[in-house]
């Protein structure tokens, strides 16, 4: 299995060299921001995709401080903030960024790339989901992202083309739910962190190896040992995202005694259990499943009455011992959302756990958060 | 409470005996509500508002006198609530006429204002005393270090202390940060659901930049849309239909208001020595911006006696602060916090207009659009803080310019994800393409606790000796 991970781990790693082969070739490279930008749509484009999701380091987040307030999320600083150090390799050869414009972290970051004179585009969604027009409004932003998309690449995105491309991406998700499903055991070879990571190398590598690889991994995985002992706390890891790069967090967990049964995440995971029909108007069965039929991001409004309700379906479910909460410093409406959480898992009676992270993982910093977890493990452990 | 320190202070806020008799009965309902005691009043009348506001004119005593009102009617809220008074509330930045339209075609029956400003204001502005309603809200979830917006905890924590009921609805613009319109359902979430009914009106910040915001018909029709829809949901909710009549009065009240607040923040501009503090000034102008349900009308008084008192001042050559001292704009002169402007002006520096309460050239022309819905969204992409940055710097280049400031001071909105997050940037690209130096101070808006006058002191000196010495060069 670990041969499987590292493979896709490089395959992830060497992305930006074989964009820019590419590049060379004459292929168009299309950055993009969100999970309500359809990478599908890049690639029926003839473009190649790259996912800009990292985080996980102090700097880059310091980086933009000259220009942008300090109380922004550190995921959406890092956006600018490797390419203001030059650490970011697919940024400056990038034809396109395309950005999802939903909330006021990303929004106003696109403006300092805009100002960087980098190529944004911005794809709006409106949070008030509940409504005709505002799905409207998102499918059109859809159509017209096709119609740049077009006019940057100079290729059709013709329905065939979508549809060949949807259909790989549903069997990413398909493979991923597989996997997913063997975490309903405890005694599950493979935890969550790496399952996060999983569904990142899902973004950089090419979708007919990453199916294959999947394919590979699942067959191993029916016949590896356990990584988790019988009895370890189930853990749902809830919150934001969790950003290339960042696992310290999910791996402290794993490392000490926790299983991360379930993950409940908005950004930098493939909405996996939402695949997108393949009949019809495929642009609008994107929309649709992304907009309408998958559970609400917390930006989107109303969200919270059925996030709440997902969380403790999730928690019966998966037979969830623990809630862990993984919020990004200054990250507004996900700190508001945690405590909402926090009293309905409370009158629950679930153990619930808030962390938050400013990318900041220095010695004394480490030191502090590894004890919260494991105190916390331990006191989840004695509960059982 | 003894009754003459209330008469007192009364008093001293310029109300008549008659006005005194008449209000009294309700603000002596309003002081507990709002935890307000003797000391507060003595402490607001005879420190705070004295050493921070220009008490000198009968017209700021007015202003005051016209926020105190709509302050205690807040409190009242409980009260009208019994009688079976309809409440909606509505939260900033949005356009004044959508509401007061309401409360034209509602009158007495309905109660509408900006609760959370005007009970933050009124607390703080006037007792310097918001911080209970804070914590309350921090206590209960909104915590103190994840930098949430004091007014967005004002309405928690003021619904959560009884110093406002929950209305009957919301209507939330959240065209600008997204905490704002979240706080309903928050409280929604958290107290019990339908506990506080809201309507949410929303628009994406997608526009590229440059690109003008208002003259997208698209854009227009998408915001005209949510509007008429957010307005039809509030009818509903309330049984109160808003005719045309309506809507043109209240368009014809704001324009007459806001004609008078262009007219003082021209005077106040224009004088020299300037005859009023940027504090005062910048609340003047909260009448063509913010609804009030029982405050208006006193505002408009207040406005219109500050305009008389300016102009025989600015004739007699008394001011404020002395003749030839430079003058700074802002991106919103911080008036919850007024001693910022107290040591620029003690400093020899007086703060003036705020860019983001002076109209522009577009904002005063005629609508494109009969229709009143596609007008007032017009009207909304024309303001600077509902555009993309590029284009609203270009708007701020031209106030700079036509009010010819010697510098600029940006920052003061650290908690808000929008119109602070972009301050830093806007003040390095209009001083590069204008050459006005632009200073950038992070600070709050709403409240004090982080930044205190001791903190920010070095600070705002340092600004005014180079603002001088660029002048003298
Ligand atoms: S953060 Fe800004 S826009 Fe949002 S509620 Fe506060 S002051 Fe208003």
């Amino acid at each position: 299995m670990q041969n499987i991970l590292k493979e896709l781990e490089a395959g992830s790693l060497d992305r930006p060299k074989r964009l820019k082969a590419a590049k060379k070739e004459g292929k168009k490279i299309i950055e993009y921001i969100g999970n309500f930008v359809p990478e599908e749509m890049i690639y029926a484009a003839g473009a190649e995709p790259y996912l800009m999701c990292r985080g996980g380091e102090p700097e880059p987040p310091d980086a933009v401080l000259e220009y942008m307030l300090r109380f922004m999320n550190p995921y959406a600083r890092s956006l600018a903030g490797y390419h203001m150090l030059g650490l970011d390799p697919v940024t400056p050869v990038a034809d396109l960024i395309v950005a999802q414009q939903l909330d006021c972290h990303i929004g106003r970051i696109s403006e300092v790339m805009e100002y960087m004179e980098l190529p944004i585009y911005k794809v709006g969604v409106p949070p008030d989901w509940k409504k005709d027009y505002t799905f409207d409004y998102y499918h059109k932003a859809l159509l017209k992202l096709k119609d740049k998309l077009e006019k940057e690449t100079g290729n059709e995105i013709t329905e065939d083309k979508l549809l060949e491309e949807v259909k790989a991406s549903n069997a990413i998700n398909e493979r991923l739910r597989k996997i997913d499903a063997l975490r309903e055991n405890t005694e599950c070879p493979i935890g969550g962190t790496d399952f996060i990571k999983l569904n990142h190398y899902s973004f950089f590598n090419d979708t007919e190896y990453m199916v294959e690889a999947l394919d590979k991994l699942i067959e191993k995985l029916e016949t590896e040992e356990p990584k988790f002992a019988k009895g370890t706390p189930r853990i749902l890891f809830a919150g934001h995202i969790v950003a290339v790069g960042d696992y310290v967090v999910p791996r402290l967990i794993e490392e000490n005694g926790g299983f991360i049964a379930a993950d409940f995440l908005d950004e930098g995971i493939r909405w996996y259990n939402w695949d997108v029909p393949v009949e019809g108007d495929i642009i609008k069965n994107i929309a649709e499943t992304k907009f309408l039929v998958k559970t609400p991001v917390t930006l989107f409004q109303p969200a919270w009455r059925e996030r709440v309700d997902y969380v403790m379906k999730l928690v019966e479910e998966k037979k969830i011992d623990a809630v862990v909460w993984y919020q990004l410093a200054f990250d507004e409406i996900y700190d508001m959302e945690c405590t909402i959480l926090a009293k309905n898992l409370g009158e629950a009676g679930i153990p619930f756990l808030k962390l938050e992270s400013s990318y900041e993982y220095s010695r004394e910093a480490m030191g502090p958060l590894r004890t919260r977890i494991e105190s916390f493990i331990e006191a989840v452990k004695e509960a059982k | 409470m003894n009754r003459d320190v209330c008469v007192e202070y009364l008093k001293y806020l310029a109300f008549t005996d008659e006005q005194i008799e008449e209000f009294m009965p309700k603000f002596e309902y309003a002081i507990p509500v709002l935890g307000l005691t003797e000391q507060d009043l003595r402490f607001s009348m005879d420190e705070w508002l004295p050493q921070n506001f220009d008490m000198q004119y009968e017209g700021v005593k007015k202003l005051m006198g016209a926020t105190l009102r709509e302050t205690v009617d807040i409190a009242y809220t409980t009260e009208y609530k019994k009688q079976g008074v309809k409440i909606v509330y509505g939260i900033l930045p949005a356009i004044q006429t959508n509401y007061t339209a309401i409360k034209e075609a509602g009158g007495d029956g309905v109660f509408v204002s900006f609760a959370d400003h005007w009970l933050l204001c009124g607390l703080q502005y006037l007792f310097h005393k918001v911080d209970p309603c804070l914590e309350k809200a921090e206590e209960e979830g909104m915590t103190y270090g994840c930098r949430h917006c004091a007014l967005n905890k004002t309405r928690i924590g003021g619904y959560r202390k009884g110093m406002m009921a929950a209305p009957d609805v919301i209507w939330a613009w959240g065209f600008n940060c997204d905490e704002g319109p979240k706080t309903d359902e928050y409280i929604n979430m958290l107290y019990g659901e339908g506990e506080w009914p809201h309507v949410i009106s929303r628009l994406p910040h997608d526009t590229h930049w440059g690109e003008k915001d208002d003259e997208m018909v698209d854009r227009i029709e998408f915001l005209a849309k949510e509007l008429k829809d957010g307005q039809r949901e509030i009818e509903e909710i309330i049984g109160i239909e808003v005719k045309p009549e309506h809507m043109q009065r209240a368009v014809a009240n704001c324009q007459r208001r806001a004609f008078k607040a262009g007219s003082l923040v021209q005077l106040v501009c224009k004088s020299n020595p300037q005859v009023l503090g940027a504090n005062a000034l910048t609340m003047f102008c909260n009448i063509f911006a913010l609804p009030m349900n029982a405050g208006l009308e006193y505002f408009e008084d207040a406005v219109d006696t500050m305009l008389r008192e300016g102009r025989k001042a600015m004739k007699e050559g008394v001011g404020v602060i002395e003749k030839d001292a430079p003058k700074l704009g802002c991106y919103f002169v911080p008036y919850a916090v007024p001693w910022i402007d107290r040591i620029f002006r003690d400093n020899g520096v007086a703060m003036t207009f705020s860019t983001v309460l002076t109209p522009n050239k577009k904002m005063m022309q005629a609508p494109s659009f009969e229709e009143p819905f596609m007008a007032t969204a017009e009207q909304w992409l024309r303001m600077p803080i509902g555009q993309n940055m590029r284009y609203e710097i270009d708007s701020m280049i031209d106030k700079a310019k036509s009010n010819n400031v010697d510098g600029m001071v940006m920052g003061f909105f650290d908690f808000d994800r929008w119109l602070g997050a972009h301050q830093k940037m806007c003040a390095k690209i209009i001083e590069k393409e204008t050459g006005i130096p632009h200073f950038y101070m992070e600070s709050d808006f709403w409240e004090d606790r982080d930044y205190s006058p001791q903190a920010l002191k070095t600070r705002i000196e340092s600004i005014c000796q180079v603002i001088k010495m660029r002048l003298e060069q």
